[in-house]
């Protein structure tokens, strides 16, 4: 018994050192150096290291830039990821239970995942050569991020197996009403992080206007939270860079958190 | 009805594809006409695009294979261990999974030039290991595998090595797949970290002479596009029907 216990506990640890890699480079590139990032934004700057506390902060709240910036990137995710989520939830569901000739299409849906932005880029600034509007990036946007989606929610809808639906029949349950309240139940998780998932990929988008654009001034209304904090890179600023790396960081922390608690009690 | 449908999902595929398309179309003609100037140029007239498109590959395929090397024992320390906080610290990872670049790509940086490592190789591979992105979807992943294989594998030796060997990864190949494909393709894709970590033109991927487009002629432009889709297409082409089954992420709950 004692030896048997000696083992779980040598065995428990052996697994436990597994872990240690991904922790120490974790650690290393990023918790470590974010803990300095909270410390420079605190201070005046590198040389004198004063503490000003909150003013980088309140600078960076106040700052014009910054708060276009915001805006700009809060559209995106109030507009752009409903129409994204919407057209996967469509293409998953013909992938799903469409025929055969309809599946094969996945591939096309998909592709984008994969392609480097910066290949495509070229032909979008070449279809869209005059326009000022921000349509561009939004459909590069929708464009880019259907493949993740529709990856996620095609495995949650063939992973509903049919015994589900035929225990459902057995209790006496209506063929549509059945299938539509036992797939909506079954999915909810999975669209739920999909949202999630694109609300943070918008987050993401900089990349692609950066190359669409070609330059770290975009339009106004395509300037969003990462031109900002790319801009103070070039510029070395590095108070108000940590300033809105923080802030950045929070918002994305509470969105997450937020998520993850209403998924548990969507399981529930 | 059905053919209906084939019709609508027949286009929609269609104009998923154009981008790719067009971009293939535009690289073999110049000024109107078809032609394979723009390639001939880029291949024998363009001394930077070879270093680059290797470089692409290196940093690319070195990150790949490493990732690998860290994310399954990391995968599988934490179906096994049992530890307190285990819990929390997967929620750790996702919600670094979650930060966008531009919240991260500080940190890295402060982290890489206080070891000297800005402009050189090691900045670009070296954090991109630690991504969290394969430890979240392989951990996911292994809550499906068969535990009574591991059991019965414990019960002939101790080394964890070998039970990851010889049990563990033969179950995971969908998962592998699926993540060597995301992760070369996202690796591959890079453009702010060869631009903010690099300095010498010498150690710079071909993202970056895509993305400075407008220093060079627009004819090599298209080709040099194109030749960069390919080893992500011949990917895509590989292990894109492990996508579905691999990237099991759902459900984190």
């Amino acid at each position: 018994m004692k030896n048997k216990l000696r083992k779980h506990f040598k065995w428990n640890t052996k697994c436990k050192l597994c872990l240690l890699p991904s922790l120490i480079g974790t650690s290393v590139f990023f918790v470590v150096p974010y803990i300095r990032v909270l410390y420079y934004s605190l201070i005046d700057n590198q040389f004198r290291r004063n503490f000003v506390w909150l003013d980088n902060y309140i600078k960076t709240l106040t700052n014009e830039y910054f708060l276009l910036s915001l805006k700009n990137s809060l559209l995106l995710i109030v507009t752009a990821v409903p129409i994204l989520v919407m057209l996967a939830l469509i293409i998953s569901l013909a992938l799903s239970y469409g025929i055969r000739w309809v599946r094969k299409t996945r591939v096309a849906f998909i592709l984008p995942m994969v392609i480097p932005t910066a290949s495509i880029v070229l032909i979008w600034r070449g279809v869209f050569a005059d326009s000022s509007a921000v349509l561009p990036i939004y459909l590069l946007f929708i464009w880019k991020n259907i493949g993740i989606c529709v990856v996620l929610l095609t495995a949650a809808f063939t992973s509903i197996e049919s015994s589900v639906y035929e225990a459902a029949r057995l209790d006496g349950a209506g063929s549509f009403i059945l299938h539509t309240k036992i797939t909506i139940s079954m999915i909810a998780p999975t669209v739920f992080f999909t949202v999630l998932l694109s609300i943070v990929n918008s987050f993401k988008i900089f990349k692609e206007s950066y190359l669409y654009y070609g330059t770290n001034y975009p339009p106004d209304h395509s300037y969003t939270l990462q031109y900002y904090m790319n801009n103070n890179f070039l510029k070395l600023d590095y108070q108000s860079l940590a300033a809105s790396a923080v802030l950045t960081s929070i918002l994305v922390f509470g969105i997450v958190m937020a998520g993850m608690a209403i998924q548990r009690r969507f399981d529930r | 009805m059905r053919k209906v449908n084939a019709v609508i999902f027949t286009v929609l595929a269609l104009i998923f594809i154009l981008p790719v398309a067009a971009t293939a179309v535009m690289s073999f003609s110049s000024e109107g006409t078809p032609s394979l100037q723009g390639y001939v140029d880029l291949l024998f007239d363009c001394f930077v695009f070879y270093p680059m498109f290797w470089n692409s590959v290196l940093y690319a395929a070195a990150i790949t294979i490493a990732q690998l090397v860290v994310i399954i024992p990391c995968a599988f320390g934490f179906s096994q261990a049992k530890f307190k906080g285990k819990g929390a610290l997967f929620v750790f990872y996702i919600i670094l999974m979650m930060m966008p670049l531009q919240v991260t790509i500080l940190p890295n940086y402060i982290g890489l030039r206080d070891m000297g490592l800005i402009n050189t190789p090691w900045g670009i591979i070296l954090p991109m290991i630690f991504s969290p992105f394969g430890v979240v979807v392989m951990r996911q992943y292994m809550k499906s595998i068969d535990n009574s294989v591991i059991e019965a594998a414990r019960l002939e030796t101790d080394s964890v090595f070998r039970i990851l060997i010889t049990s563990v990864i033969p179950q995971l190949r969908v998962c592998i797949f699926a993540v060597v494909l995301f992760v070369f393709a996202d690796c591959w894709n890079m453009v702010e970290q060869p631009m903010l970590f690099l300095k010498d033109d010498s150690l710079k991927t071909l993202s970056v002479f895509i993305a400075n487009a407008q220093d060079y002629t627009g004819a090599v432009l298209f080709p040099a596009a194109v030749i960069f889709l390919i080893p992500v297409l011949i990917l895509y082409f590989f292990f894109n029907e492990n996508l579905e089954k691999g990237l099991t992420l759902g459900d984190l709950s």
